[in-house]
C-alpha cells in the first residue's frame, strides 16, 4: 500500500459565474484512498464545484491541488493533459461517441494522452461490469443500464487518482442504487482510485465514511 | 486509437451526409478530368498526325475538309486534282517532299491509300514483316487494321468503292495482295492499307482489255487526291499558299492552322463544360462547410468529451480537420476514376466513330493542380466551420443535458 498522501487539498475556494449565483464552497481535504460524499440540495452549485475540482473551469478565488498539482499553476495545454491522465469523470448524462462501439469507446479513453492501450484491462473491466457480450455493439444500442456501466467503465479505465461521479445514482431505484454505488466503490479500489461523489441522494450515505455537505 | 480512425469513424457514421457531400465532389471532379483529358489527347493526336506536312494541296473546297481527309483521314475529299497541275511543287526550291496521296477504296472500312515510299517514311513507320510494296496491288498493312482484320503477307483481299465499308461496288478483278506488315506507330498510318498511286488509278479503269492503251492515253490526266508537301524553308510558307490559291484551280491548306481553328472551337466548349464543373467544385466545398458545421453542432458534446479525455482544442480542430480530408481525398479519388472511366467508355466511341482510340494516362500537373484546389476549398471549410470549437465551453456542454 502507497503511504498516505494529500489527494484533494483545497483552499478558500469560489466561484462565480458572470452576472450569475456566487459559490463558495467549503474547504476540502482527501487523502489518498479515501472517498468523499458531498452531498447538497439542488442550485447549490454541486456540479460547478465538481467542474472546478477537475478543472474544466478555473476558480475565481482560491487555490485547488491534486496529487500534489496546484491547477491554478497549469497552463491550458497541461490542464488538458494533467485532466486526461489523472482525473475520470462520471457525469449525470452519460457522453460517449456514438459513432464508435463499446469497446472503441474504451480503448480511446486509454488512447490518450498516453496513447497506450491496454486491451486486457479494457476486456477485464467489461467482463466486470457485464458489457462484455455487448463490446462491438454501437454505444447507441446499448439499454438504460448499460449505458451506465459503461460511463463507469470510462471513468476508471485508465487508472486515474481520483474519479468524480456527478449523481451516478439519481436514475435508479433502490436496489440498483445499492449495486451501482458498490460496484462504483469496488472497481475504484481496484484501480487504486479515490472516488468524489456529488449527490443529493441521500440512500448512498451509508456508503461512505467521508461526507461533507454544502 | 488514433485521431484519424475516428475521424474516419464519424464520416462515415451520417450515410447520407456522406453521401451528398461525395456526390458533388465526384461529379464536378469526373466533368473536369474528363474534359481536360479528352481535349488534351485529341490536341496531341491531332498534333502528332499533321506534324509530318506543313501544307496540303488539294481540290478547291473547304481547307479543313481537305485536311480531315489527306492529312488525318476522317472525312471525304474535296475532290481530286491533276497530277500534272500540282506538278511544279517538286521543282519549288521552298519544298522539301511533296507527295501525292490518292484513294477511293476501302477494306471492310479501312481506307486503301495510295501513295508513296516516302509517305511511310514522314510517320516513321517501319515494318514489322515483310517487304513494302513495289508493284501495282501490292499493299503494306497499318498496325491496328493488320490485328483487327487478322492480315497476314501473302493475303489477298478484294476492295470495295467508297471510303465507307457499307459500298456494295466491289473491285473483283484487281485483288489486292499483302507484301508487309508494319508496326504500330501511334498515327493514322496504324489504321490505312498503303499501296502505290498506279493500284488505284488501274481499279478505277474499266475495261482491262484495253489497259495498256489506256494507261498511256491517261498518262496526262492522272487524278490524285492531294499533294502533302513539307517545307524546306519557312519563305515557302509565306509564298507558296497564297500564290496557289490565286493561281490555280487548287488550293492549298495548312494542317497546323485548321486543327488550332478547330480546337479553337472546341475549346470554347470545353471552357464552358470546366467553369460548369467549378462551379460544382465550389457547391461541393460548401457542401463539406456545411456538412462540418453540421458534425460539430451535433457533436459538440463529444467534442467536449474528448476535451475531459484530455485532447486539446488544437487536436479537435485536427480531428474536423481530418474528416473533411477524407471526405475530399475520396471524392476526388472516386471523381478521378470516373473521369477515367469516361474516357474508358467514350474510347470506344471515338474508336468505332473516328478510328482514333483514347488512352488512360496516370494523373497530370493539371489534375494535381485541382486536388490542390479542392484540398484549400476543404482547409477554408474546416477553419470556418469550427470556430466554435475554439469558444467550446466544456462545463456548460456537458452538463446541458
Amino acid at each position: 500500500m502507497l503511504k498516505l498522501f494529500d489527494l484533494i487539498k483545497t483552499d478558500t475556494l469560489q466561484f462565480s459565474y458572470t452576472n450569475g449565483p456566487e459559490f463558495t464552497f467549503p474547504d476540502i481535504n482527501l487523502k489518498s484512498g479515501e472517498h468523499l460524499l458531498i452531498l447538497g440540495p439542488s442550485g447549490i452549485g454541486k456540479t460547478t464545484l465538481l467542474h472546478v475540482l477537475a478543472g474544466l473551469i478555473p476558480a475565481t478565488k482560491g487555490s485547488i491541488s491534486i496529487a500534489g498539482t496546484n491547477l491554478g499553476s497549469l497552463s491550458r495545454r497541461a490542464m488538458d493533459r494533467f485532466r486526461g491522465s489523472y482525473i475520470g469523470l462520471i457525469f449525470q448524462q452519460y457522453h460517449f461517441i456514438r459513432s464508435l462501439t463499446v469497446y472503441e469507446n474504451l480503448t480511446l479513453r486509454q488512447s490518450f494522452p498516453k496513447k497506450i492501450v491496454d486491451k486486457v484491462r479494457a476486456e477485464e473491466l467489461a467482463q466486470r461490469l457485464g458489457l462484455l457480450d455487448n463490446l462491438n455493439k454501437k454505444v447507441t444500442h446499448l439499454s438504460q443500464g448499460q449505458q451506465q456501466r459503461l460511463s463507469i467503465a470510462l471513468g476508471l479505465i485508465h487508472k486515474p487518482d481520483v474519479v468524480f461521479a456527478d449523481e451516478p445514482t439519481s436514475n435508479l431505484d433502490d436496489t440498483n442504487c445499492s449495486k451501482v454505488i458498490e460496484l462504483l466503490k469496488e472497481e475504484a479500489e481496484r484501480s487504486k482510485s479515490s472516488l468524489v461523489i456529488i449527490t443529493h441522494d441521500h440512500r448512498i450515505k451509508s456508503h461512505f465514511e467521508n461526507q461533507l455537505t454544502l | 486509437m488514433s485521431l484519424g480512425f475516428l475521424a474516419f469513424r464519424n464520416m462515415v457514421s451520417k450515410p447520407l451526409n456522406l453521401l451528398l457531400s461525395l456526390l458533388l465532389l465526384v461529379l464536378s471532379v469526373s466533368l473536369v478530368t474528363f474534359v481536360l483529358q479528352l481535349s488534351k489527347q485529341l490536341g496531341s493526336q491531332l498534333d502528332k498526325n499533321i506534324a509530318p506536312f506543313d501544307m496540303v494541296v488539294g481540290a478547291k473546297g473547304s481547307p479543313l475538309q481537305l485536311v480531315l481527309s489527306s492529312v488525318l483521314h476522317v472525312d471525304v475529299p474535296t475532290g481530286n486534282i491533276l497530277m500534272e497541275e500540282a506538278e511544279f511543287l517538286n521543282k519549288s526550291p521552298f519544298i522539301e517532299a511533296a507527295i501525292p496521296v490518292s484513294y477511293g477504296d476501302n477494306y471492310k472500312g479501312y481506307r486503301i491509300l495510295g501513295t508513296e515510299h516516302a509517305y511511310l517514311d514522314k510517320y516513321q513507320a517501319v515494318l514489322s514483316e515483310g517487304n513494302l510494296f513495289t508493284k501495282p496491288f501490292e499493299v503494306v498493312v497499318g498496325g491496328i487494321v493488320a490485328q483487327k482484320l487478322g492480315l497476314k503477307v501473302g493475303d489477298t483481299f478484294v476492295s470495295s468503292h467508297g471510303l465507307a465499308s457499307t459500298s456494295i461496288e466491289a473491285h473483283e478483278d484487281h485483288p489486292f495482295v499483302v507484301k508487309g506488315l508494319l508496326k504500330p506507330t501511334g498515327t493514322v498510318i496504324d489504321r490505312l492499307l498503303i499501296t502505290n498511286l498506279e493500284s488505284i488509278w488501274e481499279a478505277h479503269e474499266h475495261g482491262d482489255e484495253h489497259e495498256e492503251e489506256h494507261e498511256k492515253e491517261h498518262e496526262e490526266e492522272r487524278e490524285v487526291t492531294s499533294v502533302l508537301v513539307k517545307f524546306k524553308n519557312p519563305l515557302g510558307m509565306v509564298q507558296l499558299p497564297r500564290f496557289i490559291n490565286e493561281n490555280t484551280s487548287m488550293q492549298a491548306a495548312m494542317p497546323g492552322f485548321e486543327i488550332q481553328r478547330l480546337m479553337g472551337l472546341l475549346g470554347s466548349g470545353v471552357k464552358t463544360i470546366n467553369g460548369i464543373a467549378l462551379a460544382i467544385l465550389l457547391v461541393s466545398g460548401l457542401s463539406i462547410f456545411i456538412s462540418l458545421l453540421k458534425t460539430i453542432r451535433e457533436r459538440r458534446q463529444e467534442l467536449a468529451l474528448l476535451r475531459t479525455y484530455g485532447l486539446r482544442t488544437s487536436q479537435l480542430l485536427w480531428l474536423v480537420f481530418l474528416e473533411g480530408l477524407f471526405l475530399t481525398l475520396t471524392g476526388f479519388f472516386m471523381g478521378w476514376l470516373l473521369g477515367r472511366l469516361g474516357i474508358w467508355a467514350a474510347s470506344y466511341f471515338t474508336q468505332a466513330s473516328y478510328g482514333y482510340g483514347l488512352q488512360l494516362f496516370g494523373p497530370d500537373l493539371s489534375e494535381l493542380i485541382l486536388l490542390g484546389v479542392a484540398l484549400l476549398i476543404t482547409i477554408l471549410a474546416t477553419l470556418l466551420a469550427s470556430t466554435s470549437i475554439f469558444k467550446l465551453n466544456i462545463s456548460k456542454t456537458l452538463s446541458d443535458a
